[in-house]
């Protein structure tokens, strides 16, 4: 069986040097008995020799491979380590995978910051950590060349090994590594041919890492922490967004069986208790003062997208290509629509949590996080403490989906943990975690299009109004007024061949924190044009495949995307009482074209088929790839059918599973996936597959039942499926 | 508090701690079984699901008072004798993505196959109300055929 325990760099913050972080080398802490003890075995790797901050090997051939990224169920953990082991010719069997610390070699290569989202992990990293691994693997021979005393260019890495054919020799990686290590990194390592990839692509799987612990439940999430003397935080927020507690009555839980102490955070207030119940039990008994909430509801919130998509105040032209305001003043043939989106919940399954220390020496932090680099900024400001004094180590996540980007949750751990002199373990409850998101948005999109006399648009105009979801992850300030060009992904370089098309953008300003969510703005965005194309089709009397095939031009690898989906679902061949939608997206450098195949049964939608045929240029695992498609499904099912928030006395409703409804299993249909690798650069994954679903479905249920759906959850509607409510 | 008596995984515990308090918290809280999860504390997600004398119950609901006496199993009981083989198809399904919702499904579908060894895919469907926000369903129900017909 292998190792149960999950390797958690954590620096010796004494000792910690820039050339150490730079290297990774950090000692490990293992959870062994849901105990964090200093681990002998990651020790040894520590004392392995790194090659670079990618790379080490230890004298017994371990080799240690940093993952830079969080591991939120997108099988990076095993991907990104395996592209690095491929490269550098390790045998995949010695490696050994740890999560990476906080440091500028692990920074995206682009954005100069760590964290993982936005399906950028492979797609931004891979040339990066192929280059590392290459010019390890290189010193590697080098190092060979001198104990062999042959030219390096007679010599091979393979399977842990570096060979010399001609002598029949070999040396292991182990005893090469610390001769390697002292030769002078090359400055342009030979990255192998695809043709001689070895554990990814070409359709191959390896069995993700984490799998077995995940099943045994022995993985350690940021919940599952413990460290000595660690004690327990609970937290209310506000019940008005806005609102601050100012004053709390502690006298009911003073002499409450283990509570420690309370402690306000202005928006929410702590109970810090030796176990986390207790903390809960004196939560509930405490007399919170609050004032100042907001009171806006769902009829306020309407009223405000309303004034700004009236107004002409706000307004910032995201995309201008030709003259659509010409083309659509003759409104001769002019189709117009409003589609809007709703606002949703990330809702991970393990709420967010974070555990922190905090010593003499610095701070250290135990986080499921997806935002490493801004934790470690968070904890740094709120502490008032250099944030090299600030420790990040990364647990696996319980889910992400953006969520966990931000550290809100991180520092209130820290707060209490300095306020108690304690390590406080901080977690919010499923309705803490509803309450205190920072949602995606509502969208509302007002889209015109003039047909030619081909019956396809000669111009499109879209003028969306929704809040910034770049705001709160972006480097660079994003303010009303200005585009946020996340917010209009999928409207702005859409991929159909359209003359004059025009995207005008206005950030709405509302009390309601926001922010990305999987799908950022290409889920809404393509709801909006998919299902409006869709409208155009049928205004034409045109097939929706063909009408799209024709739009897509001469954009080959594209069509094929939708022509292969087209194929797999037997388009316009469905059974009797069986209706098909289909929908087309350029997301995440990736194409992905998807087919809803239901049927209507006692006026309630039954869905038996999603096909999702995607293009991410190369497929690195198959198995996972897959997995990602069939998750992502599952997601854009959840937001097609049922998932909304609405609000009422100034915060949401929906607070927890019984009312934010997603799918379970009873709800999943058939899944075909497949894949094509056309595209000439490799995409994203973790966000594509719920793309296309809202757009696909509402297309199929205009072609079972007529109705155009112009905002989902189709619930809102009064679209019923016939998968009952089974619980609560 | 007060003291409370039960079998956990096959071994006889004692607890003192308030008689309010959810097994869930208990077990993770107090005898440090990680395995079982806290995803809504309402009952609905399955995250937190153990066996409480053989039937599949959710933890976070379910008091510690009202299992004194009683036959607790957690994940890492679920097996006393290497994996069991659920857990075996669920590996070579490849089943879970994030994988915190996976033990509390583990759970559920050994109390099924307890209750009906050789369930239909609408009996999966009927009881296997869990919540996966990652979307693993359709592995799941595959891991569960897979470990019935085995």
């Amino acid at each position: 069986m292998p190792a149960r325990e999950l390797n958690m760099t954590r620096s010796s913050l004494a000792a910690l040097s820039r050339r150490d972080l730079l290297q990774g080398a950090a000692a490990s802490f293992v959870l062994v008995g849901g105990r964090l003890v200093a681990d002998a075995a990651s020790a040894q790797a520590s004392a392995a020799t790194p090659l670079n901050a990618w790379i080490a090997i230890a004298a017994d051939g371990k080799v240690t491979l940093q993952c830079a990224h969080s591991e939120m169920g997108q099988g990076i953990y095993t991907t990104f380590a395996a592209i690095m082991a491929d490269e550098l010719e390790a045998d995949w069997s010695t490696c050994d995978i740890v999560f990476s610390p906080v440091a500028p070699a692990y920074r995206h290569p682009v954005y100069n910051w760590q964290f993982t989202g936005n399906a950028e992990s492979i797609r931004s990293y891979h040339g990066l950590i192929r280059k590392m691994a290459a010019a390890a693997r290189e010193m590697l021979v080098m190092a060979a060349a001198d104990q062999l005393n042959v030219p390096a260019s007679e010599l091979a890495a393979r399977d842990g090994k570096v060979l010399h054919k001609a002598s029949g020799r070999a040396l292991d990686f182990a005893a090469l590594a610390q001769a390697a290590a002292a030769k002078a990194p090359p400055a342009a390592p030979a990255v192998k041919p695809e043709s001689e990839w070895r554990l990814v692509g070409h359709g191959r799987s390896l069995p993700r890492r984490d799998i077995p612990d995940k099943v045994h439940g022995s993985a350690a999430f940021g919940i599952d922490i413990k460290v000595p003397g660690m004690v327990h935080a609970a937290v209310m927020s506000t019940p008005a967004l806005g609102g601050k507690a100012a004053s709390v009555d502690e006298a009911p839980v003073r002499d409450m069986a283990g509570v420690i102490k309370v402690v306000p955070l202005g928006n929410v207030v702590a109970v810090v208790a030796e176990h986390y119940w207790q903390a809960r039990l004196a939560l509930a008994k405490l007399k919170i003062d609050w004032q100042g909430g907001e009171t806006f509801d769902d009829a306020a919130l309407e009223k405000s997208f309303r004034a700004a998509q009236q107004g002409k105040e706000g307004w910032a032209l995201a995309e201008n290509k030709g003259d659509a305001v010409k083309a659509l003043a003759d409104t001769r043939h002019v189709i117009e629509a409003e589609y809007s989106a709703p606002w949703v919940s990330h809702a991970p399954m393990e709420p967010m949590n974070a555990t922190v220390a905090v010593t003499d020496t610095g701070v250290i932090v135990w986080a499921p996080t997806q935002g490493m680099q801004m934790t470690q900024i968070v904890v740094s400001k709120v502490l008032g403490v250099p944030p090299e004094k600030v420790t990040i180590n990364r647990t696996y996540l319980g889910g992400g989906f953006g969520r966990r980007l931000l550290a809100d949750f991180v520092a209130q751990a820290a707060l209490c943990a300095k306020a108690v002199g304690r390590p406080v373990k901080l977690i919010w409850s499923r309705e803490e975690d509803i309450k205190q998101d920072v949602y995606r948005p509502g969208f509302l999109n007002q889209v015109r299009a003039q047909l030619g006399n081909d019956g396809l648009p000669a111009a499109i105009h879209f003028k969306l109004v929704a809040p910034t979801i770049l705001a709160p992850v972006s480097p660079t300030p994003i303010r009303p007024g200005m585009v946020d060009a996340l917010c209009c992904e999928g409207l702005m370089e859409n991929p159909y061949a359209i003359a004059n098309r025009r995207v005008d953008y206005n950030m709405l300003g509302t009390p309601i924190p926001t922010m990305v969510l999987r799908t950022t703005g290409h889920g809404p965005n393509n709801f909006t044009v998919e299902s409006f194309v869709d409208e155009l089709a049928h205004a034409g009397k045109q097939d929706p495949h063909q009408y799209r095939r024709r739009l897509l031009g001469d954009n080959p690898v594209a069509r094929k995307v939708l022509d292969r989906a087209a194929e797999l679902a037997r388009w316009g061949k469905a059974p009797r009482g069986r209706f098909q939608g289909i929908a087309f997206a350029d997301c995440f450098g990736s194409y992905l074209s998807q087919v809803a195949e239901l049927s209507i049964e006692g006026g309630a939608v039954k869905l038996h088929k999603i096909v999702t045929v995607c293009d991410p240029g190369r497929v690195l695992d198959r198995i996972n790839a897959t997995s990602m498609m069939e998750g992502g499904v599952v997601w854009g099912l959840s937001a097609a059918l049922y998932s909304s928030l609405s609000f009422d006395k100034g915060h949401v409703r929906e607070r927890n599973f019984d009312r934010f409804r997603v799918v379970t299993l009873p709800d999943t249909p058939e899944l075909v996936t497949d894949f094509l690798e056309n595209r000439p650069a490799i995409g994203g994954l973790g966000e594509v597959g719920p793309v296309c679903v809202p757009a696909a479905i509402g297309n199929a249920l205009f072609a079972a039942t007529g109705v155009r759906h112009r905002r989902y959850p189709f619930a809102l509607d009064g679209v019923r499926t016939v998968y009952g409510k089974i619980f609560g | 508090m007060a003291t409370f008596s039960f079998t956990l995984n096959g071994a006889p515990t004692t607890l003192d701690v308030d008689p309010s308090t959810p097994l869930l918290w208990a077990l993770r809280d107090h005898l440090g079984l990680t395995g079982t999860k806290f995803g809504c504390g309402i009952a609905q997600c399955g995250a937190c699901t153990v066996h409480v004398n053989g039937e599949a119950v959710r933890s976070c609901a379910y008091t510690i008072d009202s299992v004194a006496g009683a036959q607790v199993t957690t994940i890492e009981g679920l097996t006393r004798d290497g994996p069991h083989r659920l857990q075996e198809e669920w590996i070579k399904a490849q089943v879970p993505q994030c994988g915190y919702c996976q033990p509390g499904f583990i759970m559920a579908a050994a109390a099924l196959l307890e209750a009906k060894p050789h369930p239909t895919p609408a009996d999966i469907a009927a009881s296997i109300t869990n919540i996966c926000r990652c979307g693993t369903y359709a592995r799941i129900s595959k891991a569960i055929l897979a470990a019935a017909g085995g």
